[in-house]
């Protein structure tokens, strides 16, 4: 097993039938996913040549991609222009001894975090609390999250499963006195009680949405402020972000900038983009004394020489899981990984590895939803497809080749292929209800256990034709 | 033991050259007027527009009488008394501190705080009142860029930040901003409406972190 998923290798089919099972989940994800997937449209539709400028977003990350040794470079010099430090992390145990060894260097005890998917990636909180490090999240469903024990379900709503009630008693146990389930009154103690947080702690960790070579620039984005607070409050600032961030010029950034809201919630930007340029400069009165820029490969750099390149354009904005109709039905946990959805499926067997999470290839119907969604119009269908070859080729079953010779067979011979349409239907008619065959018998069982199959008509297509 | 920077980079070089393919992300086309949306013949019609769709509470001045009566408007009745101050550029600082002491407020000027005192004056504030490096009419953005005398802490840490810019502070378009590459403060913001979240069941809740008011005044002559 590697780092990535460290406890959640689990039943992907039996999390999947919990999920189905949860009403509570399954209203959640239906207020989310249509709010959200309304939201994407109307932000395309907002723009004049939406079209044009993903399609120009998707030509930028191509070229980022394409020399990203160089542009790395370019990143690193920038940063060290400013002052700022530059550390580069192989994989998730590099990270977190990198940022321990900052915070002990630093004398920093009281850490606040604002939401990183790429910390989740690397399970940076467990290691600075066993380090004996107080560390707060502190986007409000990450701090729910944090204090319930959990993980994060989406992209951009981390705590979409939780409800009204369930905030409250998490917030409730924490605080040790009881909450009403308003959400008003709720957030805006779970304002106070990061306001504290904000006010004692001595350094902030953030990841990167992007980040500029040119000016080595790093790009965050929030609604709630908490990415600013983190770059405000503490004397030390550490971001860590996967190098598929970066992005080569200052005029690339807006090109971003006007897509990611839009895809995600349908807003004309976020409420706050924040762009920090190095640490405070002389004279300044607020902004951390020491910057640090955490580049982490994890795995990327094997996904850059490999097919599957394109899915390092994702600038997560969580519309492929918005769109995808098995993340509406699911949410985010049943797939296991740190990274959920379409996305999830492509990069979960990437960094982890494809053996241990065989289902998640064919968590799709291939439908496109995803891609049509996606800001920089990743390819996820094809991608996806390209993991079960993948899975094909490693664990060639010799049982399954031999029905697909059989098949071929019978494709090259009309009169064999009319002759098993005809059993077929005669076989499998009666076992069928509503048009829809719930059990087959004999090998097609295992499929049928998670699908039902169309039932075969009556008369064929061709039989019918004849007739007209 | 941590990988060593040009081992880290060798293998990036590698991966880039193995997973490269003839004809893609070779270069990146000019990208023209692609995406420029523009803010049509009035930028100040429509950055109160775009303003407001994201919650803020846009003001136009056409006077100092007038700037003063609207701060009136916003800060009298509302319960705080301490001030963070900083005086927009193009005004005369003093005569808006004097405006702003008169509506019984404590005034913090930010010109004047010692860097030892400066953490708590912020914390404590209930209002912050500041100037503006632009505003962005497209999406109804106020554009905030760190200095000496202009902390990052004045539109983030109170409850209501009222911020006042001249009309020619207006900039059409997001574009706008990054154009020619300018030369970036250790902070730039982008500040559109009051701060929010939708992390219960989707109900927006603003103020979570950020001010949960913002104010922009507009000041028509200037």
């Amino acid at each position: 097993m590697s780092d990535y998923a460290r406890h959640e290798h689990h039943d992907f089919t039996g999390g999947t039938a919990a999920a189905l099972r949860d009403d509570g989940l399954q209203a959640a994800l239906v207020r989310l996913t249509s709010t959200l997937m309304a939201g994407n449209r109307r932000g395309y539709a907002a723009l004049a040549d939406s079209n044009a400028l993903r399609d120009h977003a998707k030509r930028i990350k191509e070229h980022a991609l394409a020399h990203l040794d160089r542009y790395l470079e370019q990143l690193e010099a920038s940063v060290l222009r400013l002052g700022g430090k530059v550390h580069w992390a192989e994989d998730a145990a590099d990270a977190r001894s990198i940022i321990l060894d900052i915070a002990r260097h630093s004398g920093c005890k009281n850490i606040v975090k604002s939401k990183s998917m790429t910390s989740e990636e690397v399970h940076l909180n467990p290691a600075l609390e066993a380090a004996g490090l107080d560390v707060a999240e502190t986007d409000f469903g990450e701090f729910i999250i944090q204090l319930a024990g959990e993980r994060p379900s989406h992209l951009v709503a981390p705590a979409v499963h939780h409800t009204r009630e369930s905030v409250a008693r998490v917030l409730s146990e924490h605080l040790g006195e009881r909450l009403a389930d308003d959400p008003r009154s709720l957030a805006l103690t779970g304002r106070r009680v990061l306001r504290e947080k904000f006010r004692r702690a001595d350094m902030g960790i953030t990841g990167a949405n992007f980040a500029v070579a040119e000016t080595g620039t790093i790009v965050l984005i929030t609604n709630e402020g908490n990415g600013r607070l983190t770059t405000t409050c503490p004397r030390v600032h550490v971001a860590l972000m996967g190098i598929e961030k970066v992005i080569p010029r200052l005029q690339d950034l807006p090109v971003f900038l006007k897509l990611l809201a839009r895809a995600a919630t349908g807003q004309t930007l976020s409420v706050y983009t924040t762009m920090i340029t190095g640490p405070r400069r002389l004279g300044e009165l607020d902004g951390p004394d020491e910057f640090h820029l955490v580049l982490l490969d994890n795995g990327r750099s094997r996904i850059l020489s490999s097919g599957f390149r394109e899915s390092l354009q994702c600038i997560r904005c969580g519309a492929c899981l918005n769109a995808c109709p098995v993340y509406r039905r699911i949410g985010g946990h049943a797939y296991g990984g740190v990274y959920s959805g379409p996305i999830g499926s492509i990069l979960t067997p990437l960094y982890d590895s494809v053996e241990q999470n065989p289902h998640l290839p064919h968590a799709s119907s291939l439908c496109g939803a995803c891609q049509a969604a996606c800001p920089v119009k990743i390819n996820i269908p094809q991608m996806l497809i390209g993991l079960r070859e993948l899975q094909h080729q490693r664990q060639a079953n010799r049982l399954e080749g031999l029905a697909y010779k059989m098949w071929s067979a019978m494709l090259r011979r009309p009169w064999l292929y009319r002759l098993a349409l005809r059993l077929a239907g005669v076989f499998l008619w009666p076992l069928a209800k509503n048009g829809w065959l719930q059990r087959l018998p004999g090998p097609g069982e295992g499929w049928t256990s998670v699908r039902d199959f169309p039932a075969p008509a009556r008369r064929s297509f061709r039989d019918r034709w004849r007739d007209l | 033991m941590a990988i060593s920077r040009s081992d880290f980079l060798a293998r990036i070089r590698d991966a880039v050259a193995a997973g490269n393919r003839a004809g893609v992300g070779t270069d990146i086309p000019r990208r023209g007027t692609i995406g420029y949306q523009g803010a049509g013949t009035d930028p100040v019609a429509c950055f109160i527009r775009e303003l407001e769709t994201a919650g803020g509470k846009p003001h136009v001045a056409d006077g100092l009488e007038a700037l003063c009566a609207c701060l009136t408007g916003i800060l009298q009745g509302m319960p705080g008394t301490s001030i963070l101050f900083e005086s927009p550029a193009f005004l005369d600082g003093d005569v808006l501190a004097a405006h702003l002491r008169s509506l019984g407020k404590q005034i913090t000027c930010i010109d004047e705080l010692p860097a030892t005192e400066s953490r708590d004056s912020f914390f404590a504030a209930d209002f912050g009142v500041s100037g503006v490096e632009w505003l962005i009419a497209e999406t109804g953005s106020i554009v905030m860029a760190t200095r000496p005398g202009r902390p990052r802490s004045t539109s983030l840490l109170p409850p209501v930040h009222v911020a006042i810019a001249a009309r020619t502070q207006i900039m059409a378009d997001l574009f706008d901003l990054f154009d020619g590459s300018p030369a970036l403060p250790s902070c730039l913001t982008l500040i559109t409406g009051p701060s929010k979240t939708g992390d219960i069941e989707l109900r927006l809740v603003t103020g979570v972190h950020g001010p949960g008011e913002v104010h922009v005044v507009i000041c028509s002559w200037a």
